[in-house]
Parts: C-alpha cells; sequence; structure tokens
C-alpha cells in the first residue's frame, strides 16, 4: 500500500494501481493527485485520518503544497479562502462541531465564489455528546451556498474528490464543493481502490486559473468584496445581481457534474451516476431513496427483496446541492410508494431532511406519492440490511395506504 | 512640494541645566569652553511663574537658538546678501565674506538665533553642525533632540498615496492618517486586509463594485483577518513574488473576536505586516466597548448610569500578549509622534519578510472619546506624557525597550480630562486608572530591564 | 506686454513680495521693473561699498538664475513713469505699456536735497544708489577736506568711511545731536565722541545757509558765519519717495502712497509697500513714513501675500523704528519710541562707553536703546508689538537685557 501511494505520488507513475485504503486515506491520495498549492488543517474526529494522512504526504516529500496547521477550523477555511484569492488551488477537511465552528467563513465562500474543496467527514450533532458519523451536520449547512456530494464507497470517494476540483473550478460553477463521506462508515472502512494514473489526472485536471474572476493581486489591483447593498443607489440592484449569478452558477452546477463524471467515466473507465443513481428501478412499484454509505446495505435489501418478488428500486441521492429536482423527478416517475431514509432529523418538520426535500420533488410529479420518512444510522448507529427489510416491508404497507404520520425509527428496538 | 528638514527639539521638562550642550556647542563652533560663545542658550528661568507671559506653566529652563526659519526674517533683512537658507540642508548660513557687520539681522530674528559672538563681535548662529548636532549628542537628559522628522514629509510626500481621494472618516480623524502614512509607506506591491471597522467604514475598501483602494484590499470577517492574510501571504511565497501582507484592523476585531486568529498567525510566525490602530472600542458601530477599552470609559455599552459609571474592567493590553507569542516584532506607537511610528513602521515591514510584525497605534477618536476635533494629535501626545500609553518596542533578540521614556510623567487626571468619555469619572475612578497607569508602567518596566540586563 | 503680476523696484519690498507671491501662486506670470540698472541691492550696503569692504559684485540680493527659476520677467533700467490704474496699465520710461492685475509700488525713494542757494550750481555727492557709491568710492581717494551734510545713518557711515580713509572730515547737523531720530542725546553723545575722537569735526545745531564755489573748492556757508571749505560734498539729509508718475493716477499720497495695514492704496489692484509707503505707525497709529530696512520687508511680504491671495495674509502690526548701527567698532541699537510720558530706565557707564535706556509707559515696553550694550532687537520688537507688561521684569531688564529678553521669548513662543 505504501509503495503503490508512493508512485501514485510522482508523476513517473502513469499506470492504474489498486491498493487497501481508508476512505479518510483515499480522499488524502486523491488531494495529492491534483497537486494543491495550499492545505489548511485541524484535526477532528473521525476527520483526523485524513488530515494526517496529507500531512505525512506532505512530510514525506509526496506532495507539493503548503500545509497550514491552522489553531482552529474558523482560521483553516479563512487561510484557503486567502490562498484561493491569490491564485492557490486549496482544500481541507472538517466535520460536525468543526463545521459549525467554521460556519461564519463556511457561508461566505460561495459568495467569494471560492473554488475550495473541502472534505466532510460527516457526523451527527451535538448535543449529546457524540463523535460519531451522521448527516446532520451537512444537513444543517445545506442553504449555506456550498455543492454537496455524497459518496457512497472508498472508491467513490477518491474519484469524487479528484473530480470536485474540476467541478468547483469550472467557469461557469466557480462555487466551493463539500465531498460528502460519511464518518466512521467511509472515512475509517477500507477498502480495496484503483488509483488513476497521476498523468491521467494531470490531464484531466487541466490549466489552473483559481482566481480569474476576483483576485487579491497587486499587478491587478481590486477590492475585493466591497460592501454591498442597502435600500439605496446602485445598492440593491448590485446584491440582487450577485445573488441571481450565484443561484445560476448552482443550477449550472447541475450539468458541470454530468459533464465531468462523464469525463472521468470516459478518462478512468470508472462510472458513477453524477445526480442521481437509479438502482433496480425498471417496473419498480415502489422506491427507496437513500443517501451515502448506507446505499450498500440497501442494495443488498433490494436484492434480496426482489429475488423474494418484491418490485422495489433504489433511488440514491448523490449530488444533493444543488437538489437535482428533475432528476429526482424522473426517477421516481412510475413509482407508488416511496421510503426516504435519513441519516439526520428534521426539526421542523417532524422528518428527515431528504424526506422534507423530495416533497418538493413530488409536486413535480404532479400526483401525490405515498411517501415515508425513516430516520436511522444517527450518531454512528448501523443501517443494516435487515434494516432496510424493515424499509421495504414499511414502504410497501404505503401501497395499501397506510401513510405513517410521523417518521419512522429504524434503530428504534435496536 | 517643498522641502522639509531636520531640526533640534527642546524638552524643558527634562533639562537639569548641565550646560554640557553649550560646553559642546562652544567647543565645536570656537574651540572655545566659553559657554557665551555658544549658538544655542539654555537659560534658567528666573521669572515669576504665570507672569509677564502666562503661557501655561513656566518651564525650568528656555532655550535661544536659531530655528531655521521656512521663511527666514534675518535673510529677508540682510543687506548683503550674506545670510541664505540652504534649501538642501534647511541650515541658514552665513558667508563671513560678505558680512558687514551691521547687525540687521539681530533686530529681524525673533527669537534671539543670531547674535554676535562676544569674542569677536561678530554674528554667529547655529548651522546644524552638517547634520550632527554637537548639542543633542553631549545632552545627558535627552532634553534636547535632533528631529528629522521631516524626512516623512520629504520622502513619503513623493509616495503615491495608496488610498483614494475622499475617504469618508469623521472630521478630525487620525484613523486616516495612520492608514494613508502607512500604507504609502508599504507601497503597491501589497495587498491589504481592512475588517469591519472604521477602515473600511470610511470606505477604503469601496461600495457597491468601487474601491476606495489603489492595491488589492478585501474586507476579511471580523474575525479571520490574519488567517486570511496568512492564506494570501503563503500562496504568493510558494509561487516565488515578495509581497507584503498587510491589515489595518480595529482594536476590536484584533482584541475580541479575531483575537484567536491573530494569536494563531503569530504562533505560527505567518509573514504579515498587522497594524492596529487603536481606538479603544467600536467607534465605527456605534462607540461599543471592547476589551481595548479602558477603565471607567463612557461608551454605547457602558454607559453611565446611577449603579455604573462606565466600563467597570480594565483594558486587555494586547500589544503586550503580542510579546508573549515571541513575534518576530511588536512595537506600539502614537500619531503625535510620528517619527517614531515611522521608525517603527519600517522595522516591523522588515520584520514582516520574515515573521510575524505587530504594530499597535493608539489613535484617539473625536467622535467616540468626545473631543473636539481639533484636539486629536494634543490627546495622543498627553496619552503618552501621562504613561497611560506607552511607545515602545519588542523583538525576540533584544527584548523589549523604551522608544519615548517619559521620566516625569503628567497626572493621567490631565489626560482623562482633555475628553467627555471620563467627564463623569469619581476621584476614586481616577485613583484606580492611575494605580492602574503605575502597574502597567510598572510591568513594562519590568520587562524593559530584563531587556536591558541581558 | 500683459502680466498678472507686476512689482515696480527692486529692493527689499520689492523682493519680499516676489518671494511671497511666489510662495503661493508659483505659476501666475510675474514682472519686476526697476530703473536701476544693477542687479538688485541694499541701498544699506552701499556704505560698505564706499569703505571697500563690499564690493559692488557680492552685494547683489538676487541673480538671474533667480528670476529664472522663479519665472520672473526682470525689466532692469526702466523707471515707471505713469500709472493708469482705471486702465490697469503702467508706462514706462522706454515707452512701453505693462497691463497688469495687480500692482505693487515699491519704488523707493531718493535723496531730499534742500533748498540751499547755491546748492544746485555745486558740485555734490548724494548715496542712494550703486553708481552713487562708486562715485563717491573714487572721490574718497582724493578727498582732503569733506564735508558732510547730515548726521542721519547715511551720512555717520559716510563721514567714518572718510575718516578711515584718512580725510578730515566736518559732519554738519541741523538738529542739535546726531542720529537724532533714532537716539538720545546720551547715546547720541556716545557716538559724536567716537567721531571726534577718531579726528572727525561734528557741527550740530547748525544750517547751512549758501553753497559756493570757488575754484575747484566748494564753501559751505553755516548760519552762524563759519564757512567750510570742502574738495567732497556728501549730501545726505535723507530721502523722500519721488512719486512724479502718480500724477493724476487717483492713488492717495501725502509724502507717500498711504496705504492701509493690507498695503492697498486707494485704488483697486495696486499695493505700496517699503520707502515710498506711509503705513500707520505702531505707536500712534498715524501714517508715516518709516524708511527703514525691516519695515520694507516686511510690508513687501504682506503686500505679495495679499497679492496673490495668500489666505495666511495678516494686517500690518504698524511701523517701529529699529536700527543697528556700528561705529569704530562700536554698535549702537534703537527699537521702539519713547512715548510721551514714558518711564524711563536707564544706566549709562560712561567710564566704558556703555548706555541703555528702556522706555516703559503703562508697565509695557515701548522702546530699548544701547550703545555697545548687546541686546536681541528683534525680541524687543516682538515685545513691543505684544505690549508686553515688563513691569515685573524691569529691573532684571535693565541689569541684562540679553538673558531677560530671551527668557521672555522662549516663555513668548510657546
Amino acid at each position: 500500500m505504501t509503495m503503490a501511494v508512493r508512485e501514485a505520488g510522482t508523476a513517473a507513475a502513469t499506470r492504474p494501481r489498486h491498493i487497501v485504503c481508508e476512505g479518510n486515506e483515499a480522499a488524502a491520495l486523491a488531494v495529492a493527485m491534483v497537486r494543491p498549492d495550499m492545505l489548511s488543517v485541524y484535526p477532528i474526529t473521525p476527520q483526523s485520518s485524513l488530515v494526517e494522512h496529507l500531512a505525512k504526504l506532505c512530510a514525506d516529500g509526496r506532495m507539493d503544497a503548503e500545509i497550514v496547521d491552522a489553531e482552529g477550523e474558523h482560521s483553516v477555511l479563512s487561510v484557503l479562502q486567502g490562498a484561493a484569492l491569490a491564485g492557490g488551488r486549496t482544500f481541507t477537511a472538517t466535520c460536525g462541531p468543526g463545521l459549525a465552528f467554521m460556519f461564519e467563513p463556511y457561508w461566505r465562500t460561495p459568495g467569494l465564489r471560492l473554488p475550495i474543496v473541502m472534505a466532510l467527514v460527516t457526523r451527527d450533532g451535538i448535543t449529546p455528546q457524540s463523535v460519531w458519523g451522521g448527516h446532520q451536520d451537512a444537513m444543517t449547512v445545506r442553504e449555506a451556498g456550498w455543492i454537496q456530494i455524497y459518496c457512497e464507497t472508498v472508491q467513490e470517494v477518491l474519484d469524487t474528490t479528484i473530480m470536485a476540483f474540476r467541478i468547483a473550478e469550472h467557469r461557469d460553477v466557480m462555487l466551493p464543493v463539500n465531498v460528502c463521506l460519511d464518518g466512521n462508515y467511509l472515512s475509517y472502512g477500507a477498502a480495496r481502490v484503483t488509483l488513476p494514473d497521476q498523468a491521467g489526472v494531470d490531464a484531466f485536471m487541466g490549466e489552473r486559473n483559481i482566481n480569474w474572476h476576483a483576485a487579491l493581486d497587486p499587478l491587478r489591483p481590486m477590492a475585493v468584496d466591497p460592501l454591498t447593498g442597502g435600500s439605496g443607489g446602485k445598492g440593491p440592484a448590485a446584491f440582487l445581481r450577485y445573488r441571481k449569478g450565484q443561484c445560476r452558477s448552482m443550477q449550472n452546477a447541475l450539468r458541470v457534474i454530468t459533464e465531468v463524471h462523464d469525463e472521468y467515466a470516459a478518462r478512468f473507465g470508472r462510472a458513477f451516476a453524477p445526480l442521481v443513481e437509479r438502482y433496480r428501478m425498471d417496473d419498480a412499484e415502489m422506491a427507496l431513496v437513500t443517501l451515502g454509505s448506507m446505499t450498500g446495505a440497501a442494495k443488498d435489501a433490494v436484492d434480496e427483496a426482489r429475488a423474494a418478488g418484491r418490485r422495489v428500486g433504489i433511488v440514491k441521492i448523490k449530488t444533493f446541492s444543488p437538489f437535482p429536482v428533475e432528476a429526482l423527478a424522473q426517477a421516481l416517475a412510475g413509482v407508488g410508494a416511496i421510503g426516504v431514509v435519513d441519516r439526520s432529523v428534521g426539526f421542523r418538520w417532524n422528518c428527515g431532511p431528504v424526506f422534507q426535500e423530495l416533497l418538493g420533488v413530488l409536486y413535480r410529479l404532479g400526483r401525490p406519492v405515498p411517501t415515508a420518512s425513516f430516520i436511522g444510522g444517527l450518531a454512528g448507529a448501523d443501517l443494516t440490511v435487515e434494516h432496510f427489510h424493515a424499509v421495504i416491508a414499511r414502504t410497501a404497507a404505503l401501497l395499501g395506504g397506510d401513510v405513517p404520520d410521523g417518521p419512522i425509527w429504524v434503530n428504534e428496538n435496536d | 512640494m517643498g522641502h522639509a528638514y531636520a531640526t533640534i527639539a527642546f524638552e524643558a521638562a527634562r533639562c537639569d541645566g548641565c550646560q554640557d550642550c553649550m560646553r559642546a556647542c562652544a567647543t565645536a563652533k570656537c574651540g572655545s569652553d566659553d559657554i557665551s560663545r555658544a549658538r544655542l542658550q539654555v537659560l534658567p528661568a528666573v521669572l515669576p511663574a504665570g507672569q509677564p507671559l502666562d503661557g501655561g506653566a513656566p518651564a525650568s529652563f528656555e532655550l535661544a537658538m536659531c530655528r531655521q526659519c521656512g521663511d527666514p526674517r534675518c535673510v529677508a533683512v540682510c543687506p548683503a546678501g550674506a545670510l541664505a537658507k540652504d534649501v538642501e540642508t534647511g541650515v541658514i548660513t552665513r558667508n563671513a565674506d560678505t558680512c558687514v557687520d551691521c547687525l540687521l539681522c539681530t533686530v529681524g530674528c525673533a527669537y534671539a538665533g543670531i547674535a554676535p559672538d562676544p569674542a569677536d563681535g561678530r554674528v554667529a548662529k547655529c548651522d546644524m553642525c552638517d547634520g550632527a548636532p554637537a548639542c543633542v549628542a553631549a545632552c545627558p537628559t535627552g532634553a534636547l533632540r535632533h528631529v528629522t522628522t521631516a524626512r516623512i514629509y520629504n520622502e513619503v510626500g513623493d509616495w503615491e498615496d495608496l488610498f483614494a481621494p475622499g475617504l469618508a472618516g469623521c472630521q478630525g480623524c487620525n484613523s486616516e492618517l495612520v492608514m494613508r502614512h502607512a500604507l504609502r509607506r508599504v507601497g503597491p506591491d501589497t495587498v491589504l486586509a481592512t475588517p469591519p471597522g472604521c477602515v473600511p467604514g470610511m470606505g477604503s475598501v469601496g461600495y457597491n463594485g468601487l474601491t476606495g483602494t489603489k492595491v488589492p484590499v478585501f474586507h476579511p470577517l471580523l474575525t479571520n483577518t490574519a488567517a486570511m492574510l496568512a492564506g494570501v501571504k503563503r500562496q504568493y511565497k510558494r509561487v516565488g513574488r515578495d509581497i507584503t501582507a498587510m491589515a489595518i484592523a480595529g482594536d476590536g476585531g484584533a482584541s475580541d473576536v479575531g483575537f484567536q486568529s491573530l494569536s494563531g498567525a503569530a504562533e505560527r510566525g505567518e509573514e504579515i505586516l498587522f497594524l492596529v490602530i487603536d481606538n479603544e472600542g467600536y467607534m465605527n458601530t456605534g462607540m461599543q466597548r471592547s476589551s481595548c477599552t479602558p477603565y471607567g470609559a463612557w461608551t454605547s455599552t457602558t454607559p453611565v448610569g446611577r449603579e455604573t459609571k462606565g466600563k467597570s474592567q480594565d483594558a486587555k493590553n494586547l500589544p503586550l500578549l503580542m510579546v508573549g507569542h515571541r513575534c518576530a516584532y511588536v512595537a506600539t506607537a502614537s500619531t503625535a509622534f510620528m517619527q517614531d511610528f515611522y521608525d517603527k513602521l519600517d522595522k516591523a515591514i522588515a520584520a514582516s519578510k520574515h515573521g510575524f510584525a505587530y504594530l499597535h497605534v493608539y489613535s484617539p477618536c473625536t467622535t467616540g472619546w468626545r473631543f473636539p476635533t481639533e484636539r486629536n494629535i494634543a490627546v495622543a501626545r498627553t496619552a503618552v506624557e501621562t504613561n497611560f500609553v506607552m511607545l515602545w518596542e519588542f523583538t525576540p533578540q533584544d527584548g523589549l525597550h523604551l522608544t519615548h521614556p517619559i521620566e516625569s510623567p503628567r497626572p493621567v487626571a490631565d489626560y482623562l480630562k482633555a475628553m467627555g468619555r471620563f467627564r463623569h469619572l469619581t476621584d476614586d475612578q481616577i485613583g484606580h486608572i492611575q494605580a492602574k497607569v503605575e502597574e502597567n508602567r510598572a510591568v513594562i518596566a519590568q520587562i524593559a530591564a530584563g531587556a536591558a540586563a541581558r | 506686454m500683459d502680466t498678472r503680476y507686476l512689482v515696480v523696484g527692486s529692493s527689499h519690498a520689492a523682493l519680499e513680495a516676489v518671494a511671497a507671491i511666489r510662495m503661493h501662486d508659483p505659476d501666475g506670470s510675474l514682472a519686476l521693473v526697476t530703473r536701476d540698472r544693477h542687479p538688485p541691492y541694499s541701498p544699506t550696503v552701499l556704505p560698505y561699498v564706499v569703505s571697500g569692504r563690499s564690493v559692488p559684485e557680492s552685494v547683489r540680493l538676487r541673480d538671474d538664475r533667480y528670476f529664472t527659476a522663479n519665472r520672473v520677467t526682470y525689466l532692469p533700467g526702466r523707471a515707471l513713469v505713469r500709472l493708469r490704474p482705471e486702465h490697469g496699465t503702467a508706462t514706462l520710461s522706454d515707452g512701453a505699456t505693462i497691463a497688469y492685475d495687480k500692482l505693487l509700488l515699491a519704488t523707493g525713494a531718493t535723496p531730499a536735497i534742500p533748498p540751499i542757494p547755491g546748492l544746485d550750481r555745486a558740485a555734490y555727492h548724494v548715496l542712494r544708489t550703486l553708481d552713487d557709491a562708486l562715485a563717491l568710492r573714487s572721490a574718497i581717494a582724493t578727498a582732503r577736506r569733506p564735508v558732510v551734510l547730515g548726521g542721519g545713518l547715511v551720512g555717520m557711515h559716510a563721514a567714518e568711511n572718510l575718516v578711515e580713509a584718512g580725510a578730515a572730515v566736518t559732519v554738519v547737523e541741523m538738529q542739535p545731536r546726531v542720529l537724532g531720530a533714532y537716539f538720545d542725546p546720551i547715546a547720541a553723545g556716545l557716538i559724536e565722541r567716537a567721531f571726534v575722537a577718531h579726528g572727525a569735526r561734528i557741527v550740530t545745531g547748525r544750517r547751512v545757509v549758501a553753497v559756493s564755489r570757488e575754484d575747484a573748492a566748494t564753501r559751505v556757508h553755516l548760519d552762524d558765519g563759519d564757512t567750510l571749505t570742502t574738495d567732497l560734498l556728501l549730501v545726505a539729509t535723507g530721502v523722500k519717495p519721488d512719486l512724479a508718475y502718480l500724477a493724476d493716477s487717483g492713488v492717495a499720497h501725502e509724502a507717500g502712497i498711504l496705504v492701509d495695514d493690507g498695503m492697498r492704496t486707494s485704488v483697486a489692484n495696486v499695493w505700496a509697500a517699503g520707502d515710498c509707503a506711509q503705513a500707520r505707525d505702531f505707536l500712534t497709529g498715524r501714517p508715516i513714513l518709516n524708511a527703514i530696512l525691516p519695515e520694507a520687508a516686511e510690508q513687501g511680504r504682506l503686500a505679495g501675500m495679499a497679492m496673490a491671495g495668500d489666505p495666511g495674509t495678516r494686517s500690518y502690526a504698524g511701523g517701529v523704528p529699529l536700527n543697528t548701527y556700528r561705529f569704530f567698532g562700536h554698535h549702537a541699537i534703537a527699537v521702539g519710541t519713547v512715548p510721551a510720558g514714558a518711564a524711563d530706565h536707564l544706566r549709562h557707564d560712561a567710564a566704558h562707553g556703555r548706555y541703555l535706556r528702556i522706555a516703559v509707559a503703562d508697565g509695557r515696553l515701548h522702546g530699548m536703546f544701547g550703545v555697545d550694550v548687546f541686546f536681541d532687537g528683534g525680541v524687543m520688537r516682538q515685545l513691543i508689538l505684544r505690549r508686553t507688561d515688563v513691569s515685573a521684569v524691569i529691573d532684571r531688564l535693565l541689569a541684562d537685557p540679553l538673558r531677560t529678553g530671551r527668557e521672555l521669548m522662549s516663555r513668548m513662543w510657546k
């Protein structure tokens, strides 16, 4: 493994290599392959091994990047903002409380239109005090304006991390990207992965131009982020124009994410559904909607249910922000029941956040589909094949008109 | 643009009457130890206090010497063209060959700056000893100083002002003075961070797509100035470009909510020039308290009421905390002492090329402190003269030393009464502040003594 | 030609005005016209030219380089002959007419020749111009029995020069003492004593009633019947402005051109300064001719500032008599006046010829006069102008005018 890593980190290594590594290491290796300028890190469980791998790669000379050991996540992202405004390709990773502490600069990054990539090693919210996986952190910031892409496997973590830079830096996008990998399951889960060849990644990444739009550069002085808005003069129109452009770029991202995935598949031979994956959805009368690593267990359960004659499939959301409304509407077009499985809670609607978002898709479908919200896997709890059999069974009940009036807590009887 | 010149300043309060200056002058100019031949005359004051000229407290010593006037009367009244002002040095020179000894210059001069040498009856005057005045070198108390601040005007005046004209600071604000001077000194190869506060508030980052600065400038968050600049600087260093990463921040952001990122950047030795304009509160947004607000001060969040009268805690000594970080350079400065400020600015710029440089400028706020707009520099000076503010610098190599020690500080009440924010103070509160001034002085003196002992 | 500023004259008042104009207005067109053909010089230096102490080449106060650098059109050898303020024009002796926006008259004064019968047919010298000085210098070489009419500063300086040249000089002064405009009888007595000691004859209180010629010699007939035969007659009985050019101009004048405290004449855009101007006396408030160098410089400066619109323009403080006089290695200084009813504070060391007089009225300093007692005249002038109460320090001032004056000065300027 170590050997393979070393080769992967050098331009001389041109052939694909196979290694076994955990998701955090896969992310770090992917970062090394895109040759970033600046990394800024602060350790937090379950992200820590990711930044440890970054530090080791730099320390060993296998990655030529500045690494700033900032004194907290707030500064971590702030350092990267500065570096990006000076033209640097940047990366960091955090989770849970770290993301909460980072929120002020996090909230600002999309507005600065900086193509920063950040692995979000998802972690449940506190309190109760918890250090384990869950999507609560990512869901909490879903209106901050970042692109958020969820991975299902360690391989997908590696490949998506590479693609994330292309997506973020695309001229029609210029937005920061969270590559979401489930804490514990993907961060620490080891799997066999295939490393792309460095020359191929170099070619895939192409020319670097991070700050063509906004720069802190004495050679072309400008004010970055002057005061904008208010109720008089050019302010309101200027602010609106800016925000509208940001929304437009978010929608552009749906197209760019798809294009980048297609190009990646063509170059490296590994294809992932960019927005939404349909799994065994042909002729399905009901669908499970999943997010992230839970999808593996869900697929096993669906395979078994199909073998038992149930017409059930899975619609896995990969790109959660921007929310792929059209893709979901198409994927769910023929189903009579939907079970949405969330790894976090939506406090306001008493349901999972993905479920809540999906309700909008149903409006787009033009017919009321019986839908249930399943909440499970909180704070590191397992979502097993057995759990998904229960989910499938309960979703099947929707077909008969038995729609629950609240969420179903999957791990309640564990 | 005109030319400014070095001068010799006399601080009567520091003079002990030793007459070393006059001996040095007589020796240098006449080869004599007869002090009546010296071209400066320090005179013990014997006139009764307060009369006949009531210009404030009478000093113990008075000085008569040539002031090297910009528009010299002695030159104007010389019929022989023997006196002239040297435009390079500013010294008024006398040509002994063409001087006809008419003495008209002595009736032209209102400062007793030119008079006959008792030995030969021919007029003589100070010639500044070719830029190295013997009197100043001989002065053991620092009462005489060779003030070379003129270089600020001469050199800096030719540098481009890198802020746009028309920034909307309050009337009498000297933050604008600090900003403009500092940035023109640092120069155009600079990336400037101005976190929320008075500096961007007056328009330095601009509005709605327009900029107020001719160098790249940005609003960091109030909280992350040092971190963002660290990223900028490190990226440029990575690609081999030498830029100055400079912050002009307020005391609130630096000492309160931005302190973590400041501390972190200082600890990491980020190569940043971090300049804090300390006006002791959040003055841009309506004069709220910061941790740099001094005890007893009225602010809009430490109002004067029946129960409490102003801030009930002492100010955080932010520059001293930065000393604790062992920064490459830490200094305090005051707009009333621009030469000192410029010396420190130069050192801070140099230090920022290899480590974290922190410059803390005490900057009175006419609006928030409630004093007349024309009194800003006077208030700044009084802060120093009372030791309410102390001017010092620190490097890890040489430790801390005072750059403008005040041997006989005025009572702090002189400072407090100069502004409205302290108008309500009780005697007990004034006593508390005086005690804190003493305590702070003792702490600084102890650190300075430790440095001197090395 | 047209010019924004026209300055007529080339001595202290004119030159100070030029400097003041250029201080505020570096670019406005400026012409300086003077009847003298020599580069600008001071009449005050002429006795030193006569004695040979100064050489003509070294007494210039400005040179061509100065005029070029300051963009001054320097027109020597042309006198002002006619002024048409209503047209804003000045006609010169060469026939040229200059149109001006602002005009300064600093035309100085010419020797006042007393109406003595026969004088107009006699050969005599005056001393007002450099040409006069050069002529007198030549004549001194061969003069054996010179007679000086007038015991003012010019006469006394010339007399000393003649004494030093070895001639038997007689000074005839109509007043009871020499230098009566500046010095009291004691001081004048000390000065006369020095002259007598050096072989000069001082005739005071005598009027010249006629002058006649006999061969190469000139005879000067006094009112007491005495007759002086001389081979060099110098008429030094004062000066007066020559204002013929003002005919029909409407510019109000008495003996001199009347000016207000801004050096403005009675006519718009015309100022006057120096020996030709009649400005307010500090003590009496009446307009007086105070033809001394320091006042000329001060008035010229104020006029120049006013002409250029310099916001620093001040009002004229009023004329204070002010002079210094060196004779045979001694010195005498006179500052101010002795108003009627003033208290006199004197010290007189007859043995050493040292004398000091301080005139105080209402506690305030009005005048200080010394012979071989040096004090800072410029400081005393300030104390007079500021109407400084010196009653508390008068004893010290008398005992030690130098130190006491300097102490007062230092405190005054704080």
